[in-house]
């Protein structure tokens, strides 16, 4: 089609491509390896093919592992299967269900949909040689049309012929979510996708709202502290929330390189004061915002800053204002580590270094200017910011 | 995103008229262990899935266990890896479960058998790195250009002394006469016999030890070779250089950053003798952190071209960092990932270079933004001096401090600059100020004016800038002893490319009454000094300007610039995660 001369790859290094063809190919008791469906039709041309059967019908080690190849200008992604049966020419009928993509492009999201996709073309063939008897092509060419479409399309495509209906998703392979911490509050980014979530989730969600931390959403909705960081993680994972350092007046905030995008981004600039708002009617004005920001640097808190600039009467909400500013990372927190310098000290353990403040403040119970006082008396004691 | 990047293995196959062979592995598995490592943690109790047992055995999905390649022969791995002649010569990219194969498969015309026109005369030699399957796209790059790289030189030296047919005619004897005492027992005979063997070895080690490789192939070619994403390792646990930051870096150096090395200067000759540019040599001859890219070059008369690309080479290879040059009016704070706490290797080290000073303490000084300036008091005594700047120096190699720089923004209304038109605030986007263009056509004509065209600080109103530059010119000339009309007319035309609204907002700063107060700030606006891209340092450096000078200037139009501190983006990269 259109993108069968790839010749002019664009580098879109690591991004997810769309699927450009689907192919199925077996191993022909007299032909050898061969594609006995494409769609569309003729995308991996016979030489290709040739070059790199290897990697398609494979030798028995390589059999149900998911394999890619990368050539110059296709990635070719698929699942290695052979079924063991006398009624077979060669006692055994190889077959492995391909997806080509863009050379460049990254893939492994589809490598479970190839899986799944090949275990269904399996079962169908177990029950009544669905493959193996003769008219697979004709069969096969509206399936793998509709399952390209659908998934290039919606990402989601359901197979409904034989006994047992398949469902495919394509799911999006993301890192690890960190491990979230007592200290740490959960923020909505996004609004909860409606759906059948579990019942911890809906007990803790209403607790959600961008200032109580972790710890305290535990003790709000009855669940166990580590239930509701399980939970935490998982919305974390799915980009429904983020986490934000704990809101205080105490806490200082640094600006980063990226202030420079709230005076020329106009975009940014709309959702900044939206957000930041005390009231819907009245928005603040940008130099307010900018400057309170601008204002953050390391020995200010946020409490000095209220005094300075009397928030309020500008119409902005610093607790917003702090909100946003982290969630678009225009500022960074700046942590306080305490660090004890003498050396014997059961201390040792609690102040190395490791942990800050906050973290300190949330295990032990106390407040953050509790803790500060106590610590400023110890003239071992050294805070680090940072 | 922490991972590893050194490879699970090294497989050496060949395939020539003979077939194909894999040669050796490296690491190969001391002792075949039998039993598949799943079946350990087994349950006994557990009952086998019917449906499982219809089929062929299922295969394990993973093919690594404890960071070694499991689960394929050294037949499966040949067959694989002598590919077909059209995949020659070129990058292969194979990816099994979760082991991702990467290599150059090189032709090689073989040298006793250069007569014969037919294939039995070609070999094809494929060195293949097996990775995590995660590795990124960057670390496969460099994996690929190592075997390429490997690929010329085998190439090379089998055109010039058979050295290939020589080597793997070893290693097949080897695999023939030691297979009855187990696979393993074979390439061990084969790393003690052949010296492409132990030369795999050693690659195989260096990359995962240091990311450093430094071969001598046949003991005539060397083949160096940097792996960046695991040789800044050493410097910054824990976080992946990739060579597009290096890049990036390397695209905003200006000649007022300097260099710092991270090595002491001695242990530098190991480097340079292998490099053997006589002007690294030179330049290193001169090296001072306290000295500029541009007094370097000057001083060791090179040019400062020249100088960009050894700094660009040593900052690679992760032998220095570019840092503003250490000053009196350096303002730093400590590094938002500085892995300090007590039991941090750093204090120790610390302790060792600076006898009686604890590393905690020193750098607690910092948790403010304090410059050397206010650390250094008259009554400092000059060793005491020095000994500062030396912590500092050391500091700033282990990538503790973070300087700040104080950038300014131009912001004339209370909603910002809106008067940008919607294509030039595109302009603002993609092609920002002559910052980010290329390097050296900047500074080369470091005393010419920019092109206006290039100046206009977004205003629309002047498209005719030669015009309006003569007029400013004329302005210049003329005498500032007017009456208050002319010095209103004057004021007005000086900011003739400014909005109405701006203008308006401006006048109402008392300091617009000087002339040369608003002939600074409307010249430093048209240059877009005051977008947040240049910092103090830089717009000092490109209009010689005294600090000063500047200061008083945004202390006088406070009204309509603010200023904010933060940490130069093109060298923070190396402290910074973000």
């Amino acid at each position: 089609m259109e993108n069968s001369k790839s010749n002019t790859v664009v580098p879109n290094n690591g991004k997810e491509g769309p699927i450009r063809c689907i192919f199925f190919c077996e191993f022909h008791p007299t032909a050898g390896p061969i594609i006995s469906c494409q769609v569309p039709a003729n995308y991996i041309s016979k030489e290709l093919f040739d070059s790199i059967s290897v990697y398609i019908i494979t030798k028995a080690e390589l059999q149900k592992s998911t394999i890619t190849v990368t050539l110059k200008d296709h990635k070719i992604l698929g699942f290695p299967v052979r079924i063991d049966d006398k009624k077979y020419a060669r006692n055994a009928f190889h077959f492995n269900l391909c997806f080509a993509c863009d050379s460049n492009a990254r893939t492994v999201q589809y490598e479970s949909v190839v899986t799944k996709f090949s275990d269904y073309l399996m079962s169908m063939e177990m029950d009544n040689n669905f493959l193996s008897d003769g008219k697979a092509s004709i069969k096969l060419t509206p399936i793998l049309t509709q399952v390209m479409e659908q998934l290039n399309k919606t990402g989601e495509c359901a197979l409904t012929d034989g006994p047992t209906a398949t469902h495919l998703k394509v799911c999006q392979i993301r890192l690890d979510p960190p491990s979230v911490m007592d200290h740490q509050v959960p923020l909505f980014i996004k609004a909860l996708p409606e759906q059948q979530w579990d019942l911890t989730t809906q007990q803790v969600t209403p607790y959600i709202d961008g200032f109580n931390h972790v710890a305290r959403i535990a003790a709000l909705s009855d669940v166990e502290n580590n239930l509701v960081k399980a939970c935490v993680q998982n919305l974390v994972y799915y980009g429904v929330v983020a986490l934000v350092p704990l809101f205080q007046y105490g806490n200082v905030y640094c600006t980063t390189p990226k202030l420079k995008l709230l005076a020329q981004d106009m975009l940014l600039q709309k959702k900044c004061l939206e957000y930041v708002s005390k009231s819907k009617r009245q928005l603040p004005t940008l130099r307010d915002v900018f400057r309170m920001y601008a204002a953050m640097t390391r020995g200010t808190t946020i409490r000095d800053l209220c005094v300075r600039f009397n928030p309020p009467i500008l119409r902005i909400d610093e607790r917003k204002l702090v909100q946003f500013g982290i969630l678009e990372q225009i500022i960074r927190r700046v942590h306080k580590y305490p660090v004890i310098l003498s050396e014997q000290s059961d201390l040792q353990k609690s102040l190395s270094g490791a942990s800050c403040l906050d973290e300190l403040c949330c295990s032990i119970g106390v407040t953050a200017q509790q803790m500060e006082d106590q610590l400023e008396r110890d003239h071992n004691v050294v805070m680090l910011w940072k | 995103m922490n991972m590893d990047v050194s490879p699970l293995s090294i497989i050496l196959v060949k395939s020539d008229s003979k077939g194909d062979r894999l040669l050796f592995r490296y690491p190969f598995l001391i002792k075949q262990n039998n039993e598949p490592s799943s079946t350990h943690r087994k349950n006994p109790y557990t009952l086998p899935i019917v449906e499982d047992l219809l089929q062929s055995p299922v295969q394990p999905s993973s093919n690594i266990n404890k960071e070694n390649l499991t689960g394929l022969t050294d037949e499966v791995l040949s067959s694989l890896f002598a590919v077909k002649m059209e995949l020659c010569n070129r990058k292969f990219e194979l990816k099994v479960n979760d082991v991702r194969f990467v290599s150059h498969p090189t032709l090689l015309q073989l040298r006793n058998k250069q007569e014969k026109e037919d294939d039995s005369g070609i070999m094809l030699v494929n060195i293949v790195f097996a990775l995590q399957a995660l590795a990124s796209h960057s670390v496969v790059k460099c994996y690929h250009d190592l075997s390429k790289r490997l690929g010329i030189v085998l190439k090379y030296e089998e055109k010039r002394c058979g050295y290939v047919s020589e080597q793997t005619q070893l290693m097949t004897t080897a695999l023939d006469d030691g297979y009855p005492n187990g696979p393993g027992s074979a390439f061990k005979i084969i790393l003690e016999k052949c010296p492409l063997a132990s030369n795999i070895k050693k690659m195989y080690d260096d990359l995962c030890s240091t990311g450093l490789v430094n071969l001598r192939i046949n003991r005539w070619i060397p083949l160096s070779f940097c792996l960046p994403q695991k040789v800044h390792q050493w410097h910054m646990r824990g976080k992946i250089v990739e060579p597009e930051d290096i890049d990036r870096c390397l695209n905003a150096l200006r000649p007022y950053h300097s260099l710092l090395l991270l090595h002491p200067l001695q242990q530098m000759n190991d480097f340079t003798s292998l490099d053997g540019s006589p002007s690294l040599v030179r330049m290193l001859s001169q090296y001072s952190p306290l000295k500029n890219l541009q007094t370097l070059a000057a001083d060791s008369d090179l040019t400062l071209s020249h100088v960009f690309e050894l700094t660009a080479h040593l900052v690679y290879w992760a032998k220095a960092t570019v840092i503003f040059p250490v000053c009196s009016t350096n303002k730093y704070v400590i590094s938002p990932n500085a892995p300090i706490h007590i039991n941090s290797p750093l204090v120790e080290t610390f302790y060792e270079t600076f006898p009686g000073v604890n590393l905690n303490r020193v750098i607690s000084e910092f948790s403010l933004p304090t410059s050397l300036g206010q650390k250094c008091n008259p009554l400092y005594h000059r060793s005491q001096q020095s000994h500062l700047v030396q912590t500092i120096i050391w500091m700033l190699q282990h990538h503790l401090l973070l300087q700040l720089h104080t950038y300014i923004q131009y912001m004339p209304t209370e909603n910002g600059l809106l008067h940008i038109k919607s294509d030039q605030s595109k302009k603002h986007m993609t092609s920002p100020s002559p910052r980010s263009s290329t390097v050296m056509s900047n500074y080369q004509a470091t005393n010419t004016e920019y092109p206006r065209a290039e100046s206009e600080s977004g205003a629309s109103t002047v498209s005719e800038t030669p015009e309006l530059l003569s007029k400013a010119v004329i302005i210049e000339n003329v005498s500032f002893t007017s009456t208050e009309d002319d010095k209103q007319d004057f004021q007005e035309e000086l900011l003739l490319d400014f909005t109405d609204e701006e203008r308006s907002s401006i006048f109402k700063i008392p300091a617009t009454n000087t002339p040369e107060d608003l002939k600074l700030f409307a010249k430093l606006c048209r240059k877009e000094y005051f977008q947040g891209n240049h910092h103090i340092e830089e717009i000092m450096y490109l209009e010689n300007l005294r600090r000063s000078q500047l200061l008083q200037l945004l202390d006088k139009f406070r009204d309509v610039l603010i200023t904010y501190e933060t940490e130069d983006p093109a060298i923070a990269m190396f402290s910074c995660s973000s």
